[in-house]
């Protein structure tokens, strides 16, 4: 454990090297962070803080604030159902319903084995797709709950052949 | 003297780009769509095929990447440019046709026209876009380069008079610069409209200090995504916009402010700049001039509320995206406390053209009251979804009807949303208003990113401010009462009366709150989050009282509101489609061999009724689900 | 310094300093505004609570008065229909999400809230919303105070009590929408926080959510 807070630091203190200490480097720094580790975690932030000469509750409140931060690692693969306009009157929130249903999560969670986190999004861009899911960074169009399982099951088949190869 | 010199300079550059391009000259070239939409839809799959096809085949062309054209409904797209043809566009390419147009187009000069879309140029053989019934109407300004060009290469924005007019106007005085975007009227294309001139006159005037020109690139309306394709297609118009902006209103520093979820355009901005710098568009004394100025990327976290311009800057500052109290105004006090130019992505993107081709040419496009031209993205209920640009002043009924070919499958129209969260839904009876910020505004809509949805009869009006509710809920910063707490109880509102809990003193109640939340609300997210209700309950009352007093959604969409019904006249006791398509086993077999649904499992996903073979038709929807145990009475 | 003008507020004549913000010079006159987030020494006014409503001669929409500065001949008025609609409204927003116990409450008496309900004979229940089901979570890990983050109006006070007269940063807000709120870094407890218990945010709260323990 100490030994990944002291990997947590280094790293942090490597992204801040490029920054001038100044608190409008604030997200920027967090965004580089949230690159390499995938998450803020609360070592991060207070080095950050430290760094740029903040209060730690402030760099709390930037990460809390946008929807681009996360404060847990995220699952191996995540899959962000495309909430936007044409998605929704196209049947995205039956996509989504049918992920929450085979997955047994709720949007924003991650499965308990570290599979998969899911999540909802705003309007991914490809709205005569719709409705869209976004596997890690693939685009799938015109999901149905029968394309969810598809798409479930593509996965499961590739795990399957991973570990058959193992 | 510097006339000469930046002009000279300019001249040399654009030879030694359209020297750079002569590859391309006397040989076929293959332009392949790969902007975010046209990746999604298998673009690079397309372009890989048709490098295999080549090098195979061992023919002599050059494939370029290129932007989007807008045509979302033909994706993956394609422009073939052979010497002696027409430069022909082919729609919805797979590895079948690009097989085929190598091999018959290429080698055998047969251009397979059973599958081009339209030529580029017009010709005697076949038609241009032109002819198209959007042809009619659209009017390229700002996009004409977007999909033709690659953006990835700054020769190819140069070659076509890219620069130019940054060129002339380092032989003006800032004055005149500033003087001609005043003369043409050019109003902020952000969605509320401010004259743009205006704007920077006010940062000119402010002294001779730090100033910053920010490009506001945070697009967040949930259906529009016209910023982030010019991004993506052509980013040196935006980039030149820029330059000349802070020329004119004195500032050294610049900022692209781009959300973090489009990616590609974040990479291909970077890579513009890059390449600007490289042949001192940017940086210092620009072409030689005695002017200096640069520009940097910045990544929005993911905030709708950051397209307002005091929340934007708190969160380049370092902070939450928190909006302030206005005055003072960006202008006066932005980015640091200083005098800040802020518009939007397609504002910039006008003023090479103004400056290029003058005022007067710009004002001979639109209305007095609202020159140029608009970019929409047409989505939804529509034949041909995309993005189209079209003069200001043209009317809705025009826009869905000729240049997105009206509404699929003969449904009938309901209604357009128009402006995203912060704009309103107009009905039939408002298809002839004509589209520029006032008549919009009038309306009770208004033109904000330009995100145009079109509703059919299946689409819940109830349910569609529902949904625009909820983003707006979910997006507020959450700092001032009205927004934070008045679309919370809105949404709860709404959410009840789509459940078919809701009373007539509760519609009552979203009334007051909505007009009180518009009057209210510190910034323009609040004020214009009550729009899509407002308009909804003028328009569409009898939808809302259908369902409080009926119970019932006429559209047949809550899915609260709804149940799945096989009717037994028309199911086929040998088919078993329905069974094997529930997601949930909802569905079994009676024991007379007809199906039926078990309405306690049903999770309502359409499933069924998609899957049930057109020649029975036999899954429907009711509406109040109360009807299904009626029809059962019926059948016993 | 700037100079002095004369506004009529309510068609009392005052006399004050040209830019300075309406609310204060009325607060400073003895007419009352209801307000929760202004803070006289913040340069920029959170203008948060949208309580501080009145109506200016010649503008169409009542505005902000932590916001407005004075100018000559302005003419205000403090009690408009359309004022007492967005007030009246406000505060049942506000009232919506804040834990009504009164009489537990260790503010009561001295409550912004009820100064607010008095003045303006508005009630201090729900007529047409329905109360927003929060949480009780009190956090009384400070030797001297507690925060009770349900009768929270999220004014802000605390924060700037904290940050900028202090110069501690324990607190601050998290999160967004529906879900801002006062918090530590990490929603830790404050005694896990910098905090240094110098009591200045419990003495900036308007209402009983941070609140000094009795002994």
């Amino acid at each position: 454990m100490e030994g990944k807070k002291e990997t947590i630091s280094n790293y942090v203190c490597e992204i801040l090297k490029n920054y001038s200490v100044e608190r409008r480097n604030l997200l920027p720094v967090l965004r580089e962070v949230q690159e390499k580790l995938g998450y803020l975690p609360v070592r991060a932030m207070e080095k950050v803080a430290e760094a740029l000469g903040i209060p730690t509750v402030d760099v709390y409140g930037a990460a809390t604030f946008f929807n681009l931060f996360r404060l847990s690692p995220p699952g191996k693969h995540q899959i962000k159902v495309c909430m936007g306009t044409a998605c929704f009157m196209a049947g995205g929130q039956i996509a989504l319903d049918s992920f929450e249903r085979r997955l047994d999560v709720r949007t924003g969670e991650t499965t308990p084995d570290g599979e998969f986190s899911l999540e909802e999004v705003a309007c991914v861009g490809c709205c005569s797709l719709a409705p869209v899911v976004v596997v890690d960074d693939f685009v799938e169009g015109n999901v149905t709950p029968t394309r969810v399982d598809g798409i479930l099951l593509s996965w499961d088949i590739g795990k399957k052949k991973q570990r058959e190869q193992d | 003297m510097d006339v000469s010199l930046t002009e000279r300079a300019y001249i040399k550059m654009k030879a030694a780009s359209i020297n750079n391009l002569k590859y391309l000259e006397d040989k076929p070239v293959i332009r392949v769509g790969t902007g975010t939409c046209g990746k999604a839809a298998g673009a690079l799959r397309i372009r890989e095929a048709f490098k295999d096809e080549l090098t195979r085949k061992g023919i002599d062309a050059g494939v370029v990447e290129v932007g989007c054209m807008g045509h979302c409904y033909a994706e993956p797209l394609i422009i073939i440019s052979k010497p002696g043809f027409p430069s022909l566009c082919y729609g919805k390419v797979d590895e079948v046709l690009v097989k085929r147009l190598v091999e018959d187009f290429l080698i055998n000069n047969d251009p397979c026209y059973e599958f081009a879309m339209a030529a580029l140029e017009p010709n005697d053989i076949f038609p241009t876009f032109r002819d198209f019934p959007r042809g009619v109407y659209e009017e390229k300004m700002i996009l004409e380069n977007c999909g033709f060009i690659d953006p990835e290469e700054i020769d190819f924005y140069i070659a076509r008079d890219g620069y130019s007019a940054l060129a002339d106007v380092l032989n003006m005085e800032p004055g005149e610069v500033l003087g001609e975007v005043k003369a043409s009227n050019l109003r902020g294309r952000g969605g509320a409209g401010f004259p743009a001139g205006i704007k920077w006159e006010v940062v000119r005037k402010a002294g001779n200090g730090m100033k910053y020109v920010i490009c506001n690139g945070d697009e967040g309306d949930p259906g529009a995504f016209m910023d982030r394709n010019i991004l993506e297609s052509n980013p040196h118009q935006v980039i030149e916009g820029m330059i000349i902006c802070a020329y004119a209103v004195g500032a050294s520093l610049g900022y692209l402010y781009i959300r973090s979820e489009y990616s590609q355009a974040i990479r291909r901005v970077n890579n513009a700049l890059r390449q600007a710098r490289e042949k001192n568009l940017l940086g210092a004394s620009i072409l030689g001039s005695a002017f200096c100025f640069d520009l940097e990327v910045f990544s929005g976290a993911g905030a709708f509320v950051c397209g307002e311009g005091t929340a934007l800057i708190n969160s380049m500052e370092g902070g939450m995206g928190i909006p302030q109290h206005r005055p003072p105004e960006l202008a006066v006090s932005g980015y640091l406390g200083e005098p800040t130019v802020l518009n939007n992505v397609k504002t910039f993107c006008y003023v090479p053209l103004i400056m290029r081709k003058g005022a007067d040419w710009f004002k001979k496009t639109g209305t007095p009251g609202s020159p140029g031209t608009a970019v929409f993205t047409l989505a939804g209920k529509i034949a041909g979804p995309g993005l189209v640009e079209v003069p200001m002043g043209t009317t809705l009924r025009q826009l869905i009807f000729d240049v997105g070919e009206g509404i699929p499958r003969n449904k009938k129209f309901k209604a357009v949303q128009i402006g995203g969260p912060s704009g309103g839904c107009l009905p039939e009876q408002a298809l002839d208003i004509p589209l520029d910020f006032d008549s919009l505004e009038e309306a009770g809509a208004m033109m904000g990113s330009g995100g145009l949805v079109v509703l059919d009869e299946d689409d819940c009006m109830v349910g569609m401010a529902r949904f625009f509710l909820n983003f707006t809920q979910q997006e507020s910063c959450g700092k001032c009462t009205f927004c934070r707490l008045g679309t919370k109880h809105m949404l709860e509102i709404l959410k009840a009366i789509t459940r078919g809990e809701g009373d007539m003193a509760s519609l009552e109640t979203l009334r007051e709150l909505a007009e009180d939340v518009k009057t209210g609300s510190l910034c323009n997210l609040g004020k214009t989050a009550p729009n899509p209700v407002l308009t909804t309950l003028k328009y569409f009352r009898d939808e809302y009282e259908a369902h409080i007093k009926g119970k019932c959604c006429p559209s047949l969409k809550c899915p609260d509101l709804i149940a799945y019904f096989i009717e037994p006249d028309k199911c086929s006791k040998l088919c078993n489609i329905c069974v094997g398509s529930c997601p949930v086993e909802a569905i079994y077999t009676r024991d007379n061999g007809l199906k039926a649904i078990n309405r306690d499992k049903c999770v309502k996903c359409d499933n069924c009724l998609k899957a049930c073979p057109p020649e029975y038709s036999a899954v429907i929807k009711v509406s109040p689900p109360g009807l299904v145990e009626e029809r059962e009475r019926e059948m016993k | 310094m700037n100079r002095k003008v004369v506004i009529i507020i309510d068609g009392q004549k005052i006399t004050a300093r040209e830019g300075e913000k309406l609310l204060w010079v009325a607060l400073e006159n003895k007419v009352y505004i209801p307000h929760l987030c202004a803070v006289k020494e913040q340069e920029r006014p959170t203008a948060g609570c949208r309580l501080c409503f009145v109506e200016i001669e010649g503008t169409c929409n009542p505005v902000t008065a932590c916001t407005q500065p004075v100018k000559a001949g302005m003419t205000v008025k403090t009690r408009t229909p359309a004022v007492d609609r967005l007030v009246r409204t406000a505060f049942e927003l506000l009232l919506s999400e804040h834990r009504l116990n009164c009489g537990e409450c260790p503010k009561n008496g001295s409550c912004e809230l009820q100064k607010i309900a008095r003045e303006r004979g508005l009630k201090l229940n729900l007529h047409r919303l329905k109360p927003l089901s929060k949480k009780v979570i009190i956090d009384d890990s400070p030797r001297s105070f507690a925060f009770d983050a349900g009768r929270c109006v999220l004014c802000g006070r605390c924060v700037w009590a904290d940050h900028r007269i202090a110069g501690v940063g324990a607190i601050g807000f998290s999160r967004r929408g529906i879900h801002r709120r006062i918090t530590t870094f990490a929603d830790r407890e404050l005694a896990q926080s910098p905090c240094t218990e110098c009591g200045l945010c419990v003495e900036a709260c308007p209402v009983g959510a941070l609140y000094f323990k009795k002994n």
